[in-house]
C-alpha cells in the first residue's frame, strides 16, 4: 500500500491534488475521491473563512499512521490525503482524500473511517473567521 | 520538576497561552501528570483531553522524562 499525506499553506488546491499511481494490471477497480469545503454560514453568522492551526510534526504523523492502520484493515492500495493549515476561504476545499482499492467497498469504509480517526485523532483546530473580522494572518 | 505542556485551538485561547507550566513529581506517569493539570487547571483538560509525549499519544502509564516534549490535546476539530 502506498500512502501520501501532505499538510499545506492555505486552501488545498489542484496542483496538490496528487496521488500515487495506481498498481499495474488493471487491479484498481474503485477510486475514491472527497473533499472538505469551507462553508457559507456558521450558526446564522456568514464566514469568510476558516483558520486551521495544525500541531507539527504529530498531525502528520497522525494521518500517516491512521492512513496505513486504515488501509490494512481494508486491503487498500493507494491513500493521499491533504489538509490545509492557516487561511481558507469560502468554497475552498480544505481537505482532499483520494483513496484507490480494488473494490468499492473497501474504499467506502476506508474513507469513513479515516475521516473519523482524522476528526477524533490528528491534532488540528479550525476556528471560524466571520465575515466582519480580519483573517488574522 | 518542572514540565511545560503545549496548549492549542480552544484550549490554548481559554487560558490565553500557548504553554503551562506544572510542578510535579519525578519519576512521573503520563496519566499523573494529566491528573495533576486538571487539578490546577481543572477548566483547559475537557472530558476527552489526552497528553502527547513528543508528536505521540501514549498510555497512562508511560513515564515523562524532564526533556520530553508534552501537549495537550483536546477538542480537535480537523477536516
Amino acid at each position: 500500500m502506498i500512502v501520501r499525506v501532505s499538510i499545506v499553506e492555505g486552501a488545498v488546491q489542484k496542483s496538490h491534488q496528487t496521488a500515487p499511481q495506481r498498481p499495474a494490471g488493471g487491479a484498481t477497480g474503485a477510486s475514491l475521491t472527497f473533499s472538505g469545503i469551507a462553508r457559507e454560514m456558521e450558526d446564522d453568522r456568514r464566514l469568510k473563512g476558516l483558520s486551521y492551526e495544525v500541531y507539527q510534526p504529530m498531525a502528520q504523523q497522525q494521518l500517516e499512521r491512521i492512513a496505513r492502520d486504515i488501509g490494512a484493515k481494508h486491503a487498500i492500495q493507494t491513500l493521499s490525503v491533504v489538509h490545509s493549515q492557516g487561511f481558507v476561504g469560502v468554497g475552498e476545499p480544505s481537505l482532499w482524500i483520494q483513496i484507490n482499492s480494488a473494490h468499492r467497498a473497501e474504499a467506502l469504509l476506508a474513507m469513513g473511517e479515516f475521516i473519523d480517526a482524522l476528526k477524533r485523532d490528528v491534532p488540528i483546530w479550525k476556528s471560524p473567521v466571520f465575515a466582519d473580522e480580519p483573517t488574522g494572518d | 520538576m518542572e514540565v511545560r505542556v503545549k496548549l492549542f485551538g480552544p484550549v490554548a485561547a481559554h487560558a490565553n497561552a500557548n504553554e503551562i507550566t506544572l510542578d510535579v513529581d519525578h519519576p512521573i506517569t503520563c496519566g499523573s501528570v494529566l491528573t495533576s493539570l486538571r487539578r490546577t487547571h481543572p477548566d483547559l483538560a475537557p472530558a476527552g483531553a489526552r497528553l502527547a509525549i513528543n508528536h505521540a499519544f501514549v498510555a497512562d502509564t508511560h513515564e515523562v522524562q524532564p526533556s520530553d516534549e508534552l501537549a495537550l490535546i483536546a477538542l480537535v476539530s480537523g477536516g
